[in-house]
């Protein structure tokens, strides 16, 4: 509860309002007709004008009309059609030589277009997979007209449901047809070769041989077959493949091929597995209790957005480092870059028409939308650096631009660490006695932590055999011996010279009474004198207390003190059953006198 | 000023200098203008984007203008508050044809106008509408709205469509800061 209040307050300060807003509003445009998600969006300066575009994968509203789309400030400069759902788009350097415009690459299906200078240039195609040869059994029998089309859907649907390797596309459409359409289907595709591919899920670059800018990198691609690809950018060749234990959704790649790299794969069975050059499968993975929705890679962290509106990051081995709870659900992610200031953070699209924008789990700033943000980008778009592109759910398109002097100031919207926390401590030197002392420690910690270990058995050793002696010469207030539990306990009163002494005798058996017990005092008698020094105790009742009291007398005039003991015997046996020390207290009586 | 040059000023036989700014955003054809400004022989062929700033000189009728052409550039753009003293004019040069920066050319303007080397001064401000010879540019009134240029109330302006690479436009903008430059001495 006070971790949420607390929150609020902190967005409410991180929260541009209206006057000081660090951000100017460029463009809004509700009805722009865009409909995607940050994956589909790309800022490069396609025609090397120095004007930079943005390029949309548009998937049309409901999903119905794909079009690959060519922003240039607010205006629609080219529209093209697209054969289905693009999956992502990026925007690379795929050659050396000048002038270097970069190639746009936008994911769909089973391919991968590639444009240069706006205009196609190069269809990349996954490899086929080998058809599963029970479905292509089936398809041969129908081909020689063995089989009706009837039982051909009973059977193919049955490899459905148990086959390891899925159907072919040929296979699923004709599962999904109406009786009377099956027959002509049968007839026009019996003689095709069945065809098995897969799609593409997502798609990053990862820098060649270089790590410059404007160097040039491979396409990264992640299949519904669980693999990963890496795509050479002038040859269009295979350079590996990679297999993952599940369906990739995002992707985050870093390093250089040619070196060294790293891969890091979200996937649909919430766990993010990493790769590293060399190794064919995952070398960490991390696993989440939800499904991620995003994943973005800022310096070294991988913050990775959970169906559980949370944001964890974690390093590249997998260890988490901090998690922070949202106020919504979240959409869609990206990195913001701010060059400039090198500053890396994280923007958030909320369901909330919050955007929200953290440092690792510091949040800098929240932007309110007009309407729920489906994706984003930041970057440099038309001629102006620090530029934030918003699609919203009702395909409304929103440019800002960050101010020339905005600066987002840590603490402002603080929910991490208190300040505190980052304050020095005035920590002294390290004394050469220490450093000395540590240099010992670790050369002799075996031998040290050996006799530390005898020392301590030892101690545990005096310790129980002071127990034993002190049982064996009931040396206890506490009887323990099965036949009479007893327990004593004794209270000393008064100033003094004379005091009260109340011995408290209990019988702690359940139901035995306890007879025939003495109580004798044991004392120096130039100190002190007792009326009685010994007398019977009377019968015991299990459970009650006995209060026995009687007089000391100090006789001494020095205000020396000195202890009493105190035995509980049984009639007829020479060991005590009960002991117990009384100090006695100085009488104080006597001193002021 | 020394007897002997204001004896030439009143004659006419050396022009009066005068310092001026000329700002605006990267790529809105500050350099351009000015160069168009200068007389045939000495306008340079190809212009490159500004580093920093360069010292421009060229002469109208009876002025001799000392041109501070400062880069647009963002990462330069800090520089121009240090010539704000110095400047007895402001040239604010707006590409008419990119509407997505209009707010970032309104937000560096207010800026200038709110500066305390600038705010109390009765400093001329002309604006040129650069580009209107691209099918994508907006008027100069559009531009002057955008830029909510009615709220100066308390320094002359003044708003000229213009097609630098043409020259169209720019002498009406310099006769009317001449005339103000002027106005304000006598
Ligand atoms: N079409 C058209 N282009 C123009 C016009 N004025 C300038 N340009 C072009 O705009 C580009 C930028 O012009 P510059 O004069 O370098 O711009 P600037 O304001 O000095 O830019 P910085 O020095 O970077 O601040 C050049 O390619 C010019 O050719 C114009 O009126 N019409
Ligand atoms: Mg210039």
């Amino acid at each position: 509860m006070a971790a949420k209040s607390s929150s609020d307050f902190d967005s409410g300060r991180a929260e541009s309002n209206e006057a000081n807003s660090k951000w100017l509003d460029a463009h809004y445009d509700p009805m722009a007709n865009i409909h995607t998600f940050s994956s589909c969006l790309a800022l490069a300066d396609l025609h090397g004008d120095g004007e930079y575009k943005l390029v949309v994968g548009d998937l049309g509203p409901g999903g119905q009309n794909p079009y690959l789309k060519v922003l240039k400030g607010a205006t629609v400069l080219t529209e093209s059609p697209l054969p289905s759902l693009p999956a992502a788009a990026a925007t690379f350097l795929m050659e050396q030589h000048e002038p270097r415009t970069p190639a746009l690459a936008l994911a769909s299906g089973p391919c991968v277009y590639v444009y240069k200078n706006l205009r196609p240039y190069f269809k990349f195609n996954l490899p086929q997979l080998p058809p599963n040869p029970l479905e292509q059994d089936l398809w041969d029998q129908a081909k020689e007209d063995r089989i009706d089309p009837l039982t051909l859907k009973e059977m193919l649907e049955s490899i459905r449901e148990k086959a390891e390797i899925p159907l072919s596309v040929q296979s699923l459409r004709f599962l999904q047809l109406e009786l009377s359409e099956m027959e002509s289907f049968v007839n026009q595709n019996k003689s095709k070769t069945i065809k098995r591919q897969t799609v593409i899920t997502t798609m990053t670059t990862l820098k060649k041989n270089l790590a410059d800018e404007d160097a040039i990198s491979c396409l990264v691609l992640g299949t519904e077959n669980k693999g990963l690809l890496i795509i050479d950018p002038e040859a269009f060749t295979i350079l590996a493949e990679m297999d993952i234990p599940s369906v990739p959704v995002f992707l985050e790649a870093s390093g250089q091929f040619d070196v060294e790299f790293q891969l890091a794969a979200a996937c649909r069975n919430g766990t993010i597995y990493i790769l590293k050059r060399d190794s064919k499968h995952p070398k960490y993975s991390i696993e989440l209790s939800a499904q991620p929705v995003g994943l973005v890679q800022v310096h070294k962290i991988l913050v990775i957005g959970s169906t559980q509106d949370s944001l964890h990051g974690f390093t590249h081995k997998g260890k988490k480092l901090w998690t922070v709870q949202m106020p919504a659900a979240i959409l869609t992610m990206n990195l913001l870059e701010h060059r400039s200031r090198s500053l890396q953070a994280v923007m958030v699209g909320l369901a909330n028409t919050e955007v929200r924008i953290y440092r690792d789990k510091v949040l800098l700033n929240v932007i309110r939308t007009p309407d729920t943000v489906t994706s984003l980008c930041f970057g440099r778009y038309g001629r102006e650096d620090n530029t934030l592109i918003m699609t919203t759910r009702g395909g409304g398109l929103i440019i800002k631009i960050l101010k020339r002097t905005a600066v987002f100031v840590e603490g402002t919207g603080e929910v991490g660490s208190p300040p505190a926390q980052a304050m020095k401590l005035n920590v002294p030197r390290k004394t050469r006695l220490y450093v000395d002392q540590t240099l010992r420690e670790r050369e002799a910690g075996t031998g040290m932590h050996q006799i530390f270990q005898t020392d301590l058995y030892l101690l545990h050793l005096r310790a129980a055999r002071a127990y034993v002696q002190a049982l064996e010469s009931s040396l206890s207030p506490m009887s323990v011996t099965a036949r009479e539990p007893l327990k004593l306990h004794a209270v000393v009163q008064g100033l003094g010279p004379t005091f009260k002494l109340t011995l408290h005798l209990q019988n702690t058996s359940t139901a035995r009474p306890v007879l025939g017990l003495l109580v004798c005092f044991l004392y120096d008698e130039a100190l002190y004198a007792l009326p009685r020094a010994f007398f019977k105790v009377p019968l015991l009742v299990p459970g009650l207390n006995y209060p026995l009291e009687t007089f000391v007398q100090s006789l001494s005039s020095k205000g020396t003190s000195d202890i009493i003991r105190v035995l509980v015997l049984r009639e007829g046996q020479g060991v005590p059953q009960l002991s117990a020390h009384i100090s006695m207290p100085v009488s104080e009586g006597l001193m002021a006198a | 000023m020394g007897l002997l040059d204001r004896l030439s000023g009143l004659l006419g036989l050396r022009k009066k200098e005068v310092h001026v700014l000329c700002l605006g955003l990267d790529n809105s054809g500050k350099t351009t203008i000015i160069n168009k400004l200068k007389p045939s022989n000495a306008q340079s062929q190809d212009i490159v984007p500004t580093i920093g700033f360069s010292i421009e000189k060229f002469k109208s009728s009876s002025l001799s203008f000392t041109v501070f052409d400062m880069s647009g550039q963002g990462r330069y753009r800090n520089l121009w508050e240090h010539y704000y003293k110095e400047g007895q004019a402001i040239i604010f040069v707006i590409d008419s044809s990119d509407k997505l920066r209009m707010v970032v050319a309104k937000e560096e303007l207010d800026t200038l106008l709110n500066h305390p080397d600038i705010k109390h001064r009765r400093i001329p401000i002309l604006f040129f509408a650069n580009k209107m010879d691209l099918r994508d540019a907006v008027t100069s009134v559009k531009v002057s709205q955008l830029l909510c240029l009615e709220n100066i109330k308390d320094k002359p302006w003044h708003i000229c469509a213009s097609d630098a690479i043409k020259g169209e436009g720019l002498q009406e903008g310099v006769d009317w800061l001449q005339d103000q430059i002027q106005g304000a001495k006598t």
